[in-house]
């Protein structure tokens, strides 16, 4: 299969009073037709931008999309027109976003407003728009379907938001859909549901799927490619399994090891991450994630580790990934370890 | 919203008689200066003969609330009394002098809602432009200008200066209102009255549009591929419109019960200026009258505000119901 949208170098940079925000500082992935990919990290990694930046919707000022290239379909996005670009969203990459209560308009009904991307990128009627805004909310679960496209958001539950939410980002059959955190808002029974919601409509649909979150058990189920940001760069990028069994970066074994775990764990306790993630307008010299890293030494102080390809397809910046006695195995507890 | 609108209604009594009862005060004898029966009188010698005979025929002998009763009685007729100056009765009077009140409230609106909304708009979605400077300076310096003093900083400018520049050529009428439909006459009352409302309801649209545009549902139609007029001046509008519109309704609430400063300022022949006029001469049924039917205009076109409101709104229309 070949790749339906391929990021090379990608920079997103913030200019505000205080300098220059790299929000996203150099990421490059590839995702094929009708693949998954987990973008997976804390809060302020730059996930959100890395999305919003596919879409070319960061506003500007102050962010500027300060270089690299995105490639959809071998077209490169940042050289398009405005028109162009407004072509493209909506109609073949689609996205859904974190809080539903808040990402529809409260004055529009929802059924217009699922018809509203029909009408402009199909060429509907007003007509066959509305029916087939209708069927999209039948298609995502929601009962009694042709009266409550007639309903307004409010009178939705945060549940039937989202799918309110995959109803209009799926109605146009797009390439690509973004999901930025589309589980975060809701409750832990809805979760599930959505997520289920989002995999059978991938198996129906055929699209690919940018799933950003910070929940690494999220995407175990469904992610092809995992991709793990921290300050704004990638640290490990792989399949899945890769990273999920056999993680390099000390990083993504903190994510691992904070998760909890219902099974025995040979650590035993929950052990989370210490300290918090850097500024983004400060960030730590050499590898951003040293302050935070029990293995951190003097390179890492001064030296900023390159994505480096250990095994094939499955890369990470750390100095040390690849080193055979340096696994997960061996890391200690980060929590049990002073911050500096 | 039946249910909605008669509980408003409902609601406006106790609003109603407390008024009512304020300004039935003034009529209580030794509450203000000067003797009611003296000021029926007027130039007339006063008998006690006269003085039984007026207090008589105005209620004047009976306890207080014997008067407030007779009073509401009159007002739930439409007797508002008969002024002690002008031989006519109060209902009469405001009858006349009402559609003049109108006539300038609106067309006062009307420059707010054009100006208002406009420049709100613009320097909301100019944000930091050069614009956006001149309007949120001016509305800052309008709001703050009595209105009296514009009104007469315009007479002289467009009723004066320019006359003597134009060697007579060119003019607006500063004082009257001509005879309808005579719009001339309408620029500067207009302009004056509507001066602090336009510059509010501009502030008021700039940042409610600012606030709407950085909300999550308008990532959401940027993400569906909408262009940016389209989701300024559909779902960022429609959100913000909201509150300006309930202030509009309520300042016009305001003006439709006469303007006294601006009526006098022009020798506008409304009910603001009647009522000053009234005060001046002590004409105490003309003021009492005046501000009863201006209160219940307020708060009649305020529940007009309240159910307009609703129709906007699905939020308060459906009361928040989910099933």
């Amino acid at each position: 299969m070949g790749s339906l949208l391929e990021v090379t170098d990608l920079k997103t940079h913030f200019h505000t009073r205080d300098g220059v925000v790299k929000a996203v500082d150099g990421v490059s992935f590839s995702l094929a037709e009708g693949q998954t990919l987990a973008i997976v990290g804390e809060s302020g990694s730059g996930k959100s931008v890395t999305a919003l930046s596919l879409m070319r919707l960061i506003a500007d000022p102050p962010g500027k999309i300060a270089g690299g290239r995105i490639l959809f379909r071998d077209e490169n996005v940042l050289e398009m027109s405005d028109e162009q670009i407004r072509s493209l969203r909506g109609d073949r990459i689609a996205m859904i976003f974190q809080d539903p209560m808040t990402s529809l308009n409260p004055v529009f009904r929802v059924g217009y407003q699922i018809a509203e991307a029909l009408r402009l990128h199909k060429g509907m009627d007003r007509k066959a728009a509305n029916a087939r805004a209708v069927e999209m909310l039948e298609l995502v679960g929601i009962p009694n379907a042709p009266s409550r496209a007639r309903d307004y958001p409010h009178q939705f539950s945060g549940g039937m938001r989202q799918r309110g939410m995959i109803a209009m980002a799926l109605a146009c059959d797009p390439d690509i859909l973004i999901a930025d955190e589309p589980t975060t808002a809701l409750d832990v029974t809805i979760q599930a549901q959505i997520l289920e919601l989002m995999i059978e409509m991938q198996q129906r649909t055929g699209a690919a799927i940018i799933m950003i979150t910070h929940d690494l058990g999220v995407v175990a189920d469904m992610a092809n490619d995992v991709m793990v940001m921290y300050a704004g760069r990638q640290v490990e990028y792989g399949t899945t399994d890769d990273v999920y069994y056999r993680p390099l970066h000390p990083y993504t074994w903190g994510l691992l090891d904070s998760l909890p775990r219902h099974d025995i764990s040979e650590k035993g306790d929950l052990c989370p991450i210490n300290g918090q993630p850097p500024s983004l307008i400060d960030i730590p010299s050499g590898c951003a994630f040293h302050p935070r890293c029990p293995y951190a030494k003097d390179v890492c102080r001064t030296d900023v580790p390159e994505l480096r390809e250990i095994e094939p397809g499955h890369s990470s910046a750390c100095h040390f990934s690849g080193e055979p006695e340096f696994t997960r195995d061996v890391m200690p507890c980060s929590a049990d370890m002073e911050v500096e | 919203m039946l249910k909605y609108v008669f509980r408003r209604i409902l609601q406006m009594i106790p609003v109603f008689l407390g008024v009512t009862l304020i300004l039935f005060a003034l009529r209580i004898p030794g509450l203000l200066p000067g003797d009611p029966v003296q000021l029926i009188v007027g130039e007339r010698e006063l008998t006690p003969a006269l003085r039984a005979q007026i207090e008589e025929e105005h209620h004047l002998n009976e306890s207080v609330p014997v008067q407030y009763g007779y009073y509401i009685s009159g007002i739930l007729q439409g007797d508002l009394g008969r002024s002690l100056q002008k031989n006519r009765t109060v209902t009469d009077i405001l009858l006349d002098k009402f559609p003049n009140t109108a006539r300038l409230a609106v067309s006062a609106i009307l420059v707010e809602i054009i100006i208002g909304l406009l420049a709100g708009i613009i320097s909301a979605v100019k944000q930091y432009s050069f614009w956006d400077v001149v309007v949120t300076l001016s509305t800052s310096i309008l709001v703050s200008v009595p209105v009296f003093w514009l009104g007469m900083l315009l007479q002289m400018f467009f009723g004066i200066k320019i006359k003597q520049w134009t060697g007579g050529a060119f003019s607006l009428p500063m004082s009257g209102m001509g005879s309808p439909p005579d719009l001339v006459h309408l620029i500067l009352p207009s302009i004056t009255l509507a001066s602090v409302s336009t510059a509010y309801v501009a502030r008021i649209m700039r940042s409610q549009m600012l606030e709407a545009m950085g909300q999550d549902y308008i990532r959401t139609a940027m993400a569906k591929g909408l262009s940016e007029r389209v989701v300024v001046f559909k779902h960022a509008l429609k959100n913000a419109l909201i509150p300006v519109v309930t202030f509009i309704g309520i300042d016009l609430g305001a003006l439709m019960g006469g303007a006294i400063l601006t009526e006098s300022v022009f020798s506008w022949p409304g009910v603001g200026r009647e009522i000053y006029l009234a005060v001046m001469q002590r004409d105490w049924p003309v003021v009492m009258g005046g501000v009863v039917v201006v209160v219940l205009i307020v708060m009649f076109v305020n529940l007009l505000v309240d159910i307009s409101y609703a129709v906007l709104d699905p939020r308060i229309r459906y009361g928040g119901t989910t099933e």
